[in-house]
């Protein structure tokens, strides 16, 4: 395997800002590739610019400047449309929030994606991540009948189900108890060992962050650190450290 | 796609109802129009009378070259307003072409029958029976002059059976027949035969006739006697097949005219105001789903997949109100068909014709707009990229681009230059113009929205913190934040406001001017009226009356003037010139009414700007039967609204007018002198002829003007509707998208008092703009309007009309906003932050 193949996201010097009558810069020139068959999570304070690396890195929205890859293929070359049908079949996005089409049942907001690009869906693949997310009895209610975690689980359903190169999470497990959070978060780590997929999730919670193979920390739009599977406590530490700098600049400037 | 927009339209059935009804309304009325137009063309009156000839030769239309158009010479051909004739001498032309067994000429002569009054009667020669042909029931033809034939419909009216003896009132004077026999009836309108002798003295226009029928021999070659007789008949038209019907009978062509016109302007009309009603609602409905629509497009749908999903479901709610429109289109013309009927607008045997293609045409017209406006709203949609969707989604954007302020100046510009329009006459020109200005200003109110809403709120903002406290605060914010977002509610507000202001006033304002214009300018306090005609001596035999001044005989006729844009026929009367200025008062501008004679006309200051005449020049212009005259101006006239844009000496018309009768005789009588006696013996004189005094000639003009604007009151009525709906629509719509808004409200701990203060203060708000730009609107278009076609500077608003446009636009928007945000105040908060957008 040459190292490129092995690469399955990569990110170089991006930067996005924001224009508007007070510019933001949401990412200054971060630098990252995200190895196949790796968990990463993305930490830091809010406000940091974890949803938009996610969101260039996902090409849902294209950097100010700077390159992002997904395998081999330069986003910034292809059109809208085609953008959007690479998304569609080798991207998966969980959001934040408001993820589900509320006109569309449960088992619709899943098959969304296929329908879309006119696959026809593995039926077992479906009826297994289904299962995994614990959604099996509500395939046919509507998003406003769910809980905030349920509708999270089906949004996490729905990335999965095209069997997507990587997967983007956006604080997946962010509304859920511990134990569903502990099983989405297996499901996650299950499809990354078994399947070779790619995950990377933004969080908050540094228990969720345990999962992955590798931890990012953003502040202010530039990575500031990057741990290859630190466990829970030195995540906690560091993002403890983090904030104890930022509260010290405050007061300093 | 379209299993996906199925979904979509279910889901979000309350979003969708108003698009639909929107589309649905829109295609009734479109098609209610369209289906009049292809009646009206279809129309051919009722060919029986001219059943037995092959072909009829006559001259019932005018065709004008018109103006050079990018170098071309249109032409307009217009029905002549008095019928026009063929001379006798064409009669044996025709008779000698090759084919043709006789060609009979016809005289048609206005009859009134005292025995049945109200039933128009015309009579004919009877050699010109065999045209339909007529069967005789009971007796036999008219042999001396003294006897008529009547048709079976006068026979049963009159109870007259072959014998008696009946009075029938022709060239105003009344005469006594013998009924030599009865006869089936075949045409539309009662008839009565003379003999062919007696009928060509009676007819006002010797030498001529109505019409030439011809037969053609058993066995000839149909086609070619037909072509033969078109070559043989010059000038003439023939006609042949169903266009026969419409031959010598002047109110089959009055149908056809009405309907055609009236539907297709108020078709236009009603599309202008159609496509920003749908474009508005459906810009609106694809608005308020941006969010679902931001996350489709992030879920991996493409930009062509989101709009097709968007035109998917605008195209499946055309076709859903076209089902639902069309019929409904179809019941609605069949009851307007009635009422024309019944007011007497058609005769009874216009009927509705066709439909198929005007449900297509409507159909399809509507589909594009709806599709059209779809497609913009998704353009803007589909093309952002998903996050940006999402962003968006919670966000309002900025006002607009420079496109949008700039197309908006230039429209606002080309309103404002078209106030200084001048010279339309007639009301149709005068409804388009109004309706042509108001589609520009609330064109550029659509596009300039954003600004004038967040100028308002920035304006307001002061005012609604004082009166309502926090809430005030809080709508004025909203004002501000949702200035974009508020555009298609100011649009239609303003639309309605503008559209009822200005074109219902316009219509009230052309009646007033006619009724106040001949009031004013009648000088006699007395009129001679007599509904069968009156003859030239009459007005001579009044002057001989003790006591009495001045009187003036009064011809009404129409006459076609070349204007600028296309030749017209516009309403005209003769009056006898000597003594006029005691009866009459046009409002001569310059030259004088003392210089009218047989060579010279007087015109309306109106119809000389529409047709660039001034003073001494010479008018060339087309007399009611078709006849060109070169007549020089004498005179320019204010009141052309209350006595016609043309004065003619009546000697100019003699011979050109259908009956060659008077209408009335206007008399003036010298102060404190007595003139009753001899009055009354005048009015003995002529048959169903009666006094009465100026005023209730007015009167009855007026009420005449009320009959006849039915048709337009009640389409404006329609459109004015039309426009309330969709701003109602807009306003129901508005208030349910902010069920997650008015949640959260509640939820960081504003009262349900209060979300209801800051919801009245918004709307009292937005009121505000919406009537004080709405009236300005209403008010520069009628204004320029009314002065242009009437040379008055302030227009006339009945005070309870602006009471009703003002109360009935608040009314509308609080039921149309208060009672939807009751519901969504009623549902719990923590319900309404979970609720899908
Ligand atoms: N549409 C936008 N316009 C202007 N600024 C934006 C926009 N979206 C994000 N930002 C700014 O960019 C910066 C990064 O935002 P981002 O959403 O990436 O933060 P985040 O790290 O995901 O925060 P959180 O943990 O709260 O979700 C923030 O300062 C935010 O205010
Ligand atoms: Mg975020």
């Amino acid at each position: 395997m040459s190292p490129s193949a092995e690469i399955a996201v990569s990110v170089e010097r991006v930067s996005r800002s924001y224009g508007g009558d007070q510019p933001v810069v949401a990412l200054a020139g971060v630098d990252a590739a995200f190895r196949r068959g790796t968990a990463t999570a993305v930490m830091g304070p809010s406000g940091s610019g974890k949803s938009t690396l996610l969101h260039c890195a996902a090409g849902l929205d294209r950097p100010s400047s700077g390159r992002v890859r997904i395998g081999a293929t330069d986003l910034s070359a292809l059109s809208e449309k085609a953008l959007t049908e690479l998304r569609r079949t080798r991207v998966g996005f969980v959001f934040q929030a408001f993820n589900l089409i509320g006109a569309l049942t449960v088992e619709q907001n899943i098959l969304l994606p296929s329908r879309l690009s006119g696959h026809r869906p593995d039926r077992a693949w479906l009826a297994e991540v289904v299962e995994r997310v614990g959604l099996g009895d509500r395939l046919r209610h509507r998003p406003a009948e769910l809980s905030g975690g349920q509708q999270q689980r089906v949004a996490i359903a729905r990335a999965l189900a095209t069997r997507p190169e990587v997967i983007f999470c956006d604080e997946p497990t962010g509304a859920l108890d511990t134990q569903t959070a502990a099983e989405v978060l297996s499901l996650l780590r299950s499809v990354v060992d078994d399947t070779g997929q790619t995950v990377v999730m933004v969080t908050h919670d540094p228990v969720a962050a345990s999962y992955a193979d590798r931890v990012l920390v953003l502040a202010d739009g530039r990575i500031v650190h990057d741990m290859p599977q630190p466990g829970a406590e030195a995540i906690a530490e560091q993002l403890a450290r983090l904030g104890r700098r930022q509260t010290v600049a405050t007061r300093e400037g | 796609m379209l299993e996906l927009a199925v979904q979509m339209l279910r889901f979000r059935k309350g979003a969708f109802v108003a698009t639909f009804a929107a589309l649905a309304a829109g295609v009734m009325i479109l098609m209610t129009c369209a289906l009049l137009v292809e009646s009206g063309l279809r129309y051919q009156g009722t060919p029986q009378w001219y059943a037995g000839a092959v072909a009829i030769v006559a001259d019932g239309e005018l065709t004008v070259p018109g103006p050079e158009l990018f170098g071309e010479t249109e032409s307009t051909t217009a029905p002549l307003p008095e019928g026009g004739r063929v001379p006798e001498s064409l009669v044996a032309t025709l008779a000698a072409v090759p084919g043709v067994a006789a060609a009979v000429g016809d005289h048609s002569i206005a009859v009134t029958a005292p025995a049945s009054p109200g039933t128009p009667v015309t009579g004919h020669g009877w050699g010109s029976a065999v045209l339909a042909p007529y069967r005789m029931i009971a007796g036999g033809p008219p042999r001396a002059d003294r006897e008529i034939a009547v048709d079976a419909r006068l026979a049963a009216g009159g109870k007259l059976r072959p014998g008696d003896d009946v009075a029938v009132i022709v060239g105003g004077a009344e005469r006594k027949f013998r009924v030599s026999g009865v006869v089936g009836a075949a045409a539309p309108r009662a008839t009565v035969f003379f003999t062919d002798a007696q009928a060509a003295r009676l007819d006002p226009n010797p030498g001529s006739f109505a019409a030439i029928g011809v037969l053609a021999e058993p066995g000839a070659d149909r086609a070619a006697v037909i072509a033969a007789v078109r070559a043989a008949a010059g000038e003439a038209r023939t006609y042949v097949d169903g266009r026969r019907g419409l031959v010598g009978q002047p109110e089959a062509v009055a149908a056809r005219a009405l309907t055609v016109q009236a539907g297709s302007a108020f078709g236009g009309y009603a599309a202008m105001i159609i496509i920003f009603v749908v474009a508005g609602t459906v810009g609106l409905s694809v608005r308020h789903r941006r969010r679902d629509l931001a996350l489709l497009r992030a879920v991996a749908a493409t930009p062509g997949q989101v709009r097709r999903l968007i035109l998917g479901e605008v195209g499946l709610l055309s076709l859903l109100a076209a089902a639902v429109g069309v019929p409904a289109g179809l019941a609605a013309t069949a009851w307007t068909r009635d009422q024309l009927v019944t007011r007497g607008f058609v005769p009874d045997t216009f009927v509705l014709r066709g439909g198929v293609l005007s449900a297509l045409a409507v159909t399809v017209a509507v589909a594009v707009v709806a599709l059209g406006a779809a497609w913009i709203a998704a353009l803007r949609t589909s093309r952002i990229r998903p996050t940006e969707a999402l962003g968006e989604a919670a966000v309002e954007r900025a006002l607009g681009g420079q496109v949008r302020i700039v197309s908006g100046l230039v429209c606002l510009g080309g309103a404002a230059s078209l106030t200084g329009l001048t010279g339309a006459t007639g009301g149709t020109t005068a409804l388009g113009a109004a309706t042509g200005m108001l589609y520009l200003f609330v064109l550029a109110v659509a596009l300039l929205a954003p600004w004038i809403n967040r100028a308002a709120a920035r304006l307001l903002a002061p005012v609604l913190r004082t009166v309502w406290g926090s809430s005030g605060y809080l709508a004025a914010a909203n004002l501000r934040a949702n200035a974009r977002g508020m555009v298609a509610v100011l649009t239609a507000l303003v639309l309605s406001v503008g559209f009822g202001g200005a074109v219902w006033f316009l219509q009230d304002n052309l009646q007033r001017q006619v009724t106040v214009q001949h009031h004013e300018g009648t000088l006699a306090q007395q009129a001679l009226v007599g509904s069968a005609g009156l003859p030239a001596a009459a007005t001579a035999r009044a002057r001989k009356i003790p006591g009495v001044v001045a009187a003036t005989g009064v011809r009404r006729t129409s006459v076609i003037v070349p204007n600028r844009l296309e030749a017209q026929a516009v309403p005209a009367q003769g009056i006898d010139p000597v003594g006029a200025d005691q009866t009459l008062d046009l409002g001569v501008r310059a030259g004088s009414l003392a210089d009218l004679r047989v060579s010279t006309v007087a015109v309306s200051t109106t119809q000389a700007d529409a047709a660039g005449w001034k003073l001494g020049d010479d008018a060339r212009l087309w007399l009611g039967d078709g006849t060109p005259v070169t007549l020089r101006i004498v005179a320019l006239y204010d009141r052309g609204w209350g006595f016609g844009d043309v004065t003619l000496d009546t000697e100019t018309l003699v011979g050109h007018t259908a009956t060659g009768l008077d209408d009335h005789v206007l008399i003036r009588t010298a102060p404190g002198a007595d003139a009753g006696p001899g009055l009354a013996d005048l009015a003995n004189a002529y048959p169903m002829s009666a006094v009465v005094g100026a005023d209730r000639l007015s009167g009855e003009l007026a009420g005449d003007l009320a009959v006849s604007s039915w048709l337009n009151k009640m389409l404006i009525a329609v459109l004015v509707g039309y426009a309330v709906l969709a701003a109602a629509n807009t306003l129901v719509m508005a208030a349910l998208a902010r069920t997650r808004e008015l949640a959260l409200l509640r939820l960081v701990g504003v009262t349900r008092g209060q979300v209801k203060r800051m919801v009245q203060a918004e709307q009292a708000g937005l009121l505000g703009v919406a009537l004080a730009i709405g009236s300005a609107v209403a008010a520069v278009t009628l204004s320029s309007v009314v002065h242009a076609v009437a040379g008055v500077r302030i227009p006339y608003v009945p005070a309870l009309g602006a009471a009703t446009i003002v109360g009935g636009t608040i009314a509308l928007a609080l039921v149309a906003t208060m009672l939807p945000i009751g519901r969504v105040l009623r549902t719990p908060p923590v319900e309404g932050i979970g609720i899908r957008e």
